[in-house]
């Protein structure tokens, strides 16, 4: 437990502390149950691999994806959801594929496919965290990556085009966001007074989502009619994440 | 060739399901899977079993029948799909969009948090439950070996058999990876089903269905695959004991079998 903790990650920006929601949602529940995490962010002299951020390292190993870094923070006893019901802990696993399955898709398209988004915005501020001639490549594999995530997750075999995809999963992650607000009300987090699991993963899908300005905004403007979930993400950024803003 | 027969289905079969809602339920309503014995598999026939448990919980007649290339019938390429009137309709949640468009529901008593509740739980049961089944269908090699490939192939005659199965594979594969799920080994497949198994017991608790006294077509998704998780014969049983670890879900299951099936419903196994 002593051992130190140390987290890489994308860095921030937008008054964000990371814009990639593996990343944040990790950094928020690390804030959530107390683990101190040293968080390195990625610019151009990181020499591991970028395949796999975040990426937490301890002492004896190197975990990634934002489930298992979660798991073993648990196990270390860094446990925000300590004051659950069963059936709270059962929801959260609930909502957590209901993100993954129905609005992810979209704020991949957002970010990585929508051509004016991708090119204006992700791509230039990926580009300059990674050393040249990654900054030629990385980008857009990863572009590619998401493109194939969205086409074989919602696209259907195989004569299928991205533009009918596009509009039915805008419509789901809609949807979705409804849901969400409807879910959480007028309370401050998803379960009652301290924010578990289920608020960092709401918190790193929605707060990039919310605060990157970009040109085609179509999904933007649904999340910002929600207001109840635009509080919640201010809400974290202000009790959270207050001093480390200065470094995004 | 599959890809042409794909094709004219494509272009001669539409199947947008919204317009003719004011026509009563036909008699003739008919569910297209593939052949019970020798062919479907697990994952489908999970999902058909779901759409069937669904139909009878609205009380709707279907008559089921097996066809060896309803996968190509399908016009979303699954299955399985149901023909009612001059509409084709395939997979759960279309299906039950279009039985609502015909004035029966399951779900209309239930609030708007409820309503989101339920829709999260089914993309638990989509997101675990049915990935862990692909999982162990295609990308688990005793299971390939001994029985997908067989059974996938049986209705074609060599090569086709062998070059039909080895594609789905590779697709199924690929979709494996995109999600991040191409490097899990099966342990850590059975652990996420057993987590899954546990937020389902969880949530369903001591109440007979999960919204308490009527069921939903979360009900009939979870009893479709739960089932036939329960009754298949696999390799091993490693993933049927996962789900006999919660007697609240195995009562659940039977309590739906029992209500909507009759006894005697047949335990389907493969070999």
């Amino acid at each position: 437990m002593a051992a130190p903790l140390e987290l890489s990650c994308w860095g921030g920006g937008w008054g964000l502390p990371s814009v990639h929601s593996d990343s944040l949602v990790v950094m928020a529940y690390a804030k959530f149950s107390g683990a101190p995490l040293k968080v390195n962010v990625i610019d151009n002299t990181w020499r591991g691999s970028r395949g796999d951020v975040p990426v937490l390292t301890t002492e004896d190993n190197t975990i990634s994806q934002p489930a298992k870094i979660l798991n073993f923070l648990r196990k270390q006893k860094y446990n925000a959801d300590y004051e659950l019901s069963a059936k709270q802990g059962a929801d959260t696993l609930a909502y957590i594929a209901l993100l993954e399955e129905k609005l992810l898709p979209a704020v991949l398209h957002t970010f990585w496919v929508e051509s004016d988004n991708y090119f204006t915005v992700t791509k230039p501020w990926f580009a300059s965290r990674m050393p040249f001639p990654l900054s030629l490549i990385l980008p857009g594999r990863m572009s590619k990556g998401a493109l194939t995530r969205i086409l074989l997750t919602r696209g259907e075999p195989p004569l299928y085009h991205l533009r009918e995809v596009e509009a039915q999963i805008y419509r789901d992650a809609k949807e979705c966001l409804n849901l969400l607000s409807n879910r959480l009300g007028t309370s401050q987090f998803f379960f009652g007074d301290m924010p578990s699991t289920l608020d960092a993963y709401v918190f790193g899908f929605l707060a990039p989502l919310y605060k990157v300005r970009f040109p085609k905004v179509q999904l933007q403007e649904h999340l910002k009619q929600l207001s109840n979930l635009c509080r919640f993400c201010d809400d974290i950024l202000n009790s959270y994440f207050r001093v480390s803003l200065g470094d995004g | 060739m599959c890809l042409l027969i794909w094709l004219v289905i494509d272009i001669f079969l539409p199947c947008v399901p919204v317009s003719t809602a004011a026509e009563p339920w036909p008699e003739n309503a008919t569910l297209y899977q593939q052949l019970k014995g020798e062919q479907i598999l697990l994952s489908d026939n999970a999902a058909s079993l779901a759409v069937q448990a669904f139909l009878q919980m609205c009380n709707l007649p279907i008559k089921v029948v097996c066809r060896a290339n309803a996968e190509y019938m399908s016009p979303s390429g699954k299955v399985p799909f149901i023909h009612v009137g001059n509409q084709v309709v395939s997979e759960l949640g279309p299906i039950v969009q279009f039985v609502k468009a015909k004035g029966h529901s399951l779900s209309d008593g239930l609030d708007e948090v409820q309503k989101a509740e339920m829709k999260a739980y089914m993309e638990l049961v989509n997101n675990m439950l049915l990935t862990a089944e692909l999982y162990l269908q295609w990308c688990d090699d005793a299971t390939v070996g001994e029985i997908t490939h067989a059974r996938y192939g049986s209705p074609y005659p060599w090569p086709l058999n062998h070059i039909l199965a080895y594609q789905k594979q590779w697709e199924v594969k690929r979709k494996m990876k995109a999600i991040g799920w191409g490097n899990k080994t099966l342990d850590q497949v059975l652990e996420d089903v057993d987590q899954c198994c546990q937020a389902l017991s969880q949530r369903l608790g001591t109440q007979p269905y999960f919204f308490n006294k009527q069921p939903t077509e979360l009900d009939a998704l979870v009893f479709g695959h739960l089932y036939t998780i329960l009754t298949t014969q696999m390799t091993n049983d490693e993933l049927s004991e996962k789900v006999k670890n919660y007697s609240n879900l195995l009562a659940f299951c039977r309590r739906i079998e029992q209500h909507y099936f009759g006894k005697g419903s047949s335990s389907i196994r493969l070999s």
